[in-house]
């Protein structure tokens, strides 16, 4: 008989519509241990663990808790099993106090709402080594409170298995340690423990073992202590095959695109983006690396005019661009493409034909009060010839597409436009290599025309064969610019951890800022 | 003196009686808009209730029977609201206007069909009659003016008062009542501790429009069940959707909401002899129109609406999920 | 086994057209029931209610104008609310709008009628109507950008706001008040028929009435606006996403603006037509198209072809159900709105199979081990 595991997968498969989330998955936990779930964005991590949670029913397959093959078809399931997830977005009632959000759930609670409910979760609070207090209205807590009372909702239902979508990415380094106190302990107290992440040092940091999934397909489950990051991080990518992607040779042009001193603030009012200086010079790629959530989707808003900066300059050919609108900066020739994790978010309008998705940048620019729709078509046609897009007609709605398909159309619309900086955030995440290499193509011919790119990535692989430049983002502040073919993985991956900062190589001048820069001569040129 | 005095009381009397309906009707569509699901069939639900209820009320000879047949005949329109809300995701307000529609033209096609054949009297079943009459407490009913205002009417409308106190008691006190407002604030966290959303959501659906309908029983016992070209409902169905955002969603607040409505309701008819009583302060009566009395609670909460909105206060009882449909595999 | 739900996106286009057929099939088989319980022949009321008794009829040309009258309101006010909905802007004001748009009509009627000639205080009703009504969405939209109030329910107020201000109107005698018949010692309103109406054209003895002809040019009209216009076309994006729209540039405040304005204005111009073919206020001068018109506008999901449909058979249904209750005096004519109530819940239903797909899940009864 087989070790007796906490939690087992067997052949999991879900498909949402077109999409396969996960196929064939396996996966064990064992009692008392720290598993992480590693996987790139999109990769099915968070789809797989809602249906341990009851969220999602998986199409096929089995999950064996304690040995049983069980049927999670609720989140009432989930519990009663003792299975309890602390999901990325919480899952809190904003108006309730603390005390009332767990006892909604609570089993033995009674009819009748008692006062000295406060004081039984502040007794269970304390004994569980948190510090929260039960009266506090959810909408008056901090983010870093809300997963408390999350985790200790969890524990007072009596879960046995927890299972974390991504806790640490909205925390604060120190936040972070004391969580990882908190889930040690807890494992010690013999909880068996799913954490997803992407996030290789935390990986190796708390877990016993390591599964991973890439692009919705189970790989390996390995002991923390027999692997390294390396390993792991080709595992979670993929085996390269050969990465032999182009990197065009272009002589030096001024620099187009200058950021100076910026920061930016996220939507929870953190600093997401802290006092970045770079610039993209005409045919030149500037890839941005860094771990997820390190003010990447900030950054890009704000280039694009989407969200209002707390100081610093932005300046395009010389010219500050604080404080333009959208379609200002569009007219400038910047173009900004974002690919969210559900990949239909930004910049597509998702119930809409691929030809109207087509004009949506520039449906204006046709004259008189009518769209032009045949230009659109054209378009789209060529966006669907040339880049393979697979679709029964410019007419079907881009949500019927695959994901590959509806980010080559977003990634066509913004290229045909003609822009001079382009601005790509993920522009492959989820795509196979063929297409993959379709979209590193593109990018390339628009570098060979002068255009200057930010390229947003996740794979490191890639972008030190296809980028000139990377800069290095962590936790919102610019470890350093290096050059492509100079760097190895290995000194990345300690930038974008934070343990190495090159920023201050150059002392003689503020790291980021353009030597030749439009902005200082702008005077003396007109 | 003294016809003055009964003028007055007479006056503040009524503002009961002419307006539990309103508390019924609120008392109810809060039940149903605390578990997120906003109801617009209010008016015709009470219609329904209120015709079957009649009918098989006098029929029986009971006012616990017409009690029991409203209440019954309008949970089952609550049951459409919730199979095609909650079951089938159809969009609420849609779905709403459509159960005013079939309600009010079932009260038309089951009462005119049954006015065809013989129509009952509200006279002629003495159990009805004597049920739906004044009921003096004894003792509080003696106090002077506040006896008769307060203490001294039919048994619904001590009815109505107890739903509503039950019902605060219920959505504030205890756990059940926590639930239902975790399903009206955000389904999804109450599904994710194991609430079960859907039977929620049908329990208080069915729940709140039965109450409606004992409201809109009342109201065609307050008529004296006779039967013209207008709706015994005539409207107080909208007006219960009204109070509600005036009651800030809460039982309590809406007892306090009918009688400020009810107020200007009541003046409508009263104005004038009122006016007639107290020529010197309240002779101004007789020159507003009856019209701005009727259309008051619709302005005053068009200015709740807009100021609470405009203050973007948090302490809104507005359940956040109000009028969403909820769906776990949300992608 | 176990059911699960799972949303679609692909409903073939000929199974919702079943699936819809069904569903009023459905009901007027349950509504037969009923009629079979009173002991009318069912298949005998349907053909009186769905020719609306013009079959037969000496003067069927005058059901076929009345019906058209009713018609005409109805397809302008689901057409205006389209609009709106498009925008995901739950206008649900339009009882309130279309009464301020009669009350300006009425109003440019008798203060300009006796001395303009009849065409320009046409023009000049129709204009009052659209401006009225237009800025009282307006007002809503404004209320609704700047501070996010709720307009489903300050829209539903303002219908009764509206209704009581006309009601007013009907019943206050004052010598301000040119509403009121001057005639008549009760408050009543004042005709004008005599002095302005919307022009027929005669054919034969059937008299078109060119509201009709305006009301197909206006459905040809907003069928361009919302398929070939940039307004129309940011509409569907601001409609379908929001986030998307700001991205592209688009003014998204400016273009509820102005798309409720409009919105509201059509409505305000079935009422001109309304008030001006009837050539009278009433208390119910809407005849509920405010709501009607909802439902229109959703079960036509919001296409502007099937506006017109969805109002031809709900007119018929209305009207077809007083004609038919001329020979079957048993049946009210509340059977029609009882009709339509069940015809609505079964399509809602059936709905529900166009965008969702019930799978029966297998017992995974693998065993292992």
């Amino acid at each position: 008989m087989a070790e007796e595991y906490a939690v087992e997968l067997r052949g999991i498969t879900k498909t949402f519509g077109p999409v396969v989330a996960n196929h064939n998955v396996n996966l064990n936990l064992r009692k008392g241990e720290i598993l992480s779930l590693l996987g790139e964005n999109g990769s099915g991590k968070t789809t797989l663990m809602n249906m341990l949670s009851g969220i999602y029913t998986p199409d096929s397959g089995t999950i064996l808790v304690d040995g049983q093959p069980v049927t999670i078809s609720s989140p009432q399931d989930a519990k009663r099993l003792g299975i309890g997830m602390v999901h990325q977005h919480f899952k809190l009632v904003d108006v309730f106090s603390a005390a009332d959000n767990i006892w909604m759930g609570a089993q033995e609670a009674g009819f009748v709402l008692k006062k000295d409910r406060y004081r039984k979760i502040e007794e269970m609070t304390k004994k569980f080594g948190f510090d929260l207090d039960p009266r506090k209205q959810v909408c008056n807590m901090a983010v870093s409170e809300k997963q408390t009372l999350e985790i200790i909702k969890v524990l007072y239902y009596g879960a046995k298995v927890i299972i974390l979508d991504e806790p640490t990415a909205v925390l604060t380094v120190q936040e972070i340690e004391k969580l990882f106190g908190v889930l040690r302990r807890m494992r010690d107290e013999g909880h068996s423990i799913i954490i997803i992440t992407h996030k290789l040092n935390e990986v190796m940091d708390i877990s016993d073992r390591v599964a991973i999934l890439r692009k919705g397909e189970y790989i390996t489950t390995v002991d923390t202590k027999d692997t390294n990051e390396q390993e792991l991080t080709e595992w979670m990518v993929g085996h390269k095959i050969d990465l032999n992607i182009e990197r065009p040779k272009m002589e030096k042009l001024k620099p187009l695109l200058e950021i100076r001193d910026l920061t930016i603030r996220s939507d929870e009012g953190n600093v997401a983006i802290d006092n970045v200086s770079f610039y993209i010079r005409g045919g030149e790629m500037l890839g941005v690396a860094g771990i997820a959530g390190c003010g990447q989707k900030e950054l890009c808003e704000a280039i694009a005019g989407l969200r209002p900066i707390e100081s610093g300059k932005m300046i395009h050919k010389g010219e500050n661009i604080v404080g333009l609108s959208p379609k200002e900066i569009l007219a400038k020739g910047i173009s900004m493409s974002f690919i969210p994790e559900d990949r239909l978010g930004m910049g597509l309008a998702p119930s809409m034909s691929i030809t109207d998705n087509m004009i949506l940048k520039n449906y204006n620019d046709a004259k008189g009060p009518f769209v032009d729709r045949k230009a659109g078509r054209e378009d789209a046609q060529r966006v669907i010839e040339e880049l393979g897009v697979v679709t029964p007609s410019t007419e079907t709605p881009v949500r019927r597409l695959s994901g590959g398909n509806v980010q080559k159309v977003l990634l066509g619309r913004e290229i045909k436009a003609g822009p001079n900086v382009i601005v790509t955030a993920y522009p492959v995440r989820g795509l196979d290599i063929h297409s993959s290499y379709a979209i590193y193509n593109i990018l390339n011919e628009q570098k060979k025309s002068g255009v200057g790119i930010l390229f947003v990535g996740e794979d490191l692989d890639v972008m030190m064969a296809l980028c000139d430049k990377i800069l290095v983002l962590c936790h919102g502040k610019v470890m350093g610019v290096v050059h492509a073919h100079k760097t190895t993985k290995e000194e990345l991956g300690l930038m974008m951890t934070g343990s190495l900062d090159l920023t201050h190589k150059y002392e003689d001048k503020p790291a980021g800022y353009a030597a030749d820069s439009l902005f200082q001569e702008k005077g003396e040129e007109k | 003196m003294d016809d003055k005095l009964n003028i007055v009381t007479t006056f503040l009397h009524n503002i009961i009686v002419y307006n539990i309906p309103l508390l019924y009707g609120t008392v109810g569509e809060i039940t149903i808009e605390k578990s997120g699901s906003l109801n617009l069939g209010v008016e015709g639900t009470m219609a329904v209730g209120a015709i079957f209820g009649y009918i098989l009320g006098c029929y029986a000879n009971s006012m616990v029977v017409g009690v029991l047949v409203a209440f019954l005949t309008a949970a089952l329109c609550g049951l459409i609201f919730a199979v095609l809300t909650v079951t089938f995701q159809a969009n609420q307000n849609i779905t709403g206007l459509t159960i005013t529609t079939f309600g009010l033209g079932v009260f038309f096609f089951v009462g005119n069909g049954v006015k065809a054949v013989s129509w009952p009297a509200m006279n002629n079943y003495a159990n009805i009659q004597n049920g739906f009459a004044d009921l003096a407490i004894p003792g509080l009913s003696n106090i002077p003016v506040l006896g008769e205002v307060l203490f001294d009417h039919n048994i619904l409308v001590y009815l109505g008062i107890v739903i509503a106190l039950v019902m605060w008691w219920y959505l504030k006190y205890t756990r059940t009542g926590l639930r239902l407002r975790s399903v009206g604030e955000n389904p999804a966290a109450a599904d994710s501790v194991g609430i079960n959303v859907r039977r929620y959501k049908y329990l208080h659906i069915c729940l709140g429009s039965g109450i409606m309908g004992i409201g809109g029983y009342y109201m065609g016992l307050n008529m004296n069940g006779s039967l013209s070209s207008s709706c015994w409902i005539n409207g107080y169905g909208w007006i219960a959707v009204a109070l509600v955002i005036f009651a800030n969603w809460s039982p309590a607040f809406a007892m306090v909401g009918t009688v400020v409505f009810g107020f200007f309701n009541t003046l409508r008819v009263s104005g004038p002899s009122l006016a007639m009583a107290f020529p010197g302060p309240l002779g101004w009566l007789a020159g507003v129109p009856s019209q701005l009395y009727q259309a008051l609670p619709f302005i005053i909460t068009a200015l709740v609406l807009i100021a609470t909105s405009v203050k973007k206060s948090k302490n809104s009882g507005q359940p956040a999920a109000l009028g969403l449909n909820y769906f776990r595999e949300e992608r | 086994m176990r059911v699960h739900i799972v949303k679609r996106e692909d409903c073939p286009l000929l199974k919702k057209i079943l699936l819809i057929v069904g569903a009023v099939a459905l009901a007027l088989v349950l509504g037969g029931l009923v009629l079979l319980a009173m002991g009318v022949n069912p298949l005998e009321y349907y053909f009186k209610m769905f020719t609306m008794g013009m079959v037969g009829n000496k003067i069927a040309y005058k059901a076929a104008e009345n019906y058209l009258k009713i018609l005409v309101p109805l397809i302008l006010t689901a057409l205006g609310l389209s609009l709106a909905f498009k925008m995901r802007f739950w206008n649900i004001g339009g009882e309130g709008q279309f009464i301020v748009g009669a009350i300006a009509a009425a109003a440019v009627a008798f203060q300009a009628g006796p001395v303009l000639p009849t065409p320009v205080v046409l023009l000049l009703m129709c204009l009052a109507a659209m401006v009225a009504a237009g800025l009282l969405g307006l007002f809503v939209a404004a209320l609704k950008v700047k501070f996010g109030t709720n307009e489903t329910l300050l829209t539903l107020m303002l219908n009764y706001i509206a209704l009581y201000f006309l009601t007013f109107l009907g019943e206050t005698k004052a010598d301000w008040n040119f509403f009121l018949s001057a005639e008549s010692a009760r408050p009543t309103f004042a005709s004008f028929t005599s002095m302005v109406s919307f022009p027929r054209i005669l054919l034969g003895k059937f008299g078109l009435n060119i509201c009709v002809i305006i009301t197909v040019l206006i459905g040809v009209l907003v069928y361009v606006y919302l398929k070939r216009t940039k307004q129309g076309y940011e509409i569907a994006v601001v409609g379908d996403s929001m986030g998307t729209a700001r991205y592209a540039g688009m003014k998204v405040s400016a273009i509820v603006l102005r798309t409720v304005f409009l919105s509201a204005c059509l409505i305000g111009l079935a009422a001109a037509f309304k008030v001006g073919t009837a050539g009278i206020l009433s208390a119910s001068i809407t005849d509920d198209v405010g709501w009607t018109g909802i439902i229109v506008a959703w079960l036509a999901k919001l296409s502007t072809v099937g506006i017109f449909l969805v109002s031809a058979l709900i007119g018929v249904l209305q009207y077809g159900s007083t004609a038919a209750a001329a020979t079957f005096a048993s049946v009210d004519s509340s059977f029609a709105d009882m009709l339509q109530g069940v015809i609505l819940f079964l399509v809602l239903a059936a709905d529900f199979f166009t965008r969702f797909r019930v799978v029966i899940a297998k017992k995974e009864v693998e065993r292992h081990g």
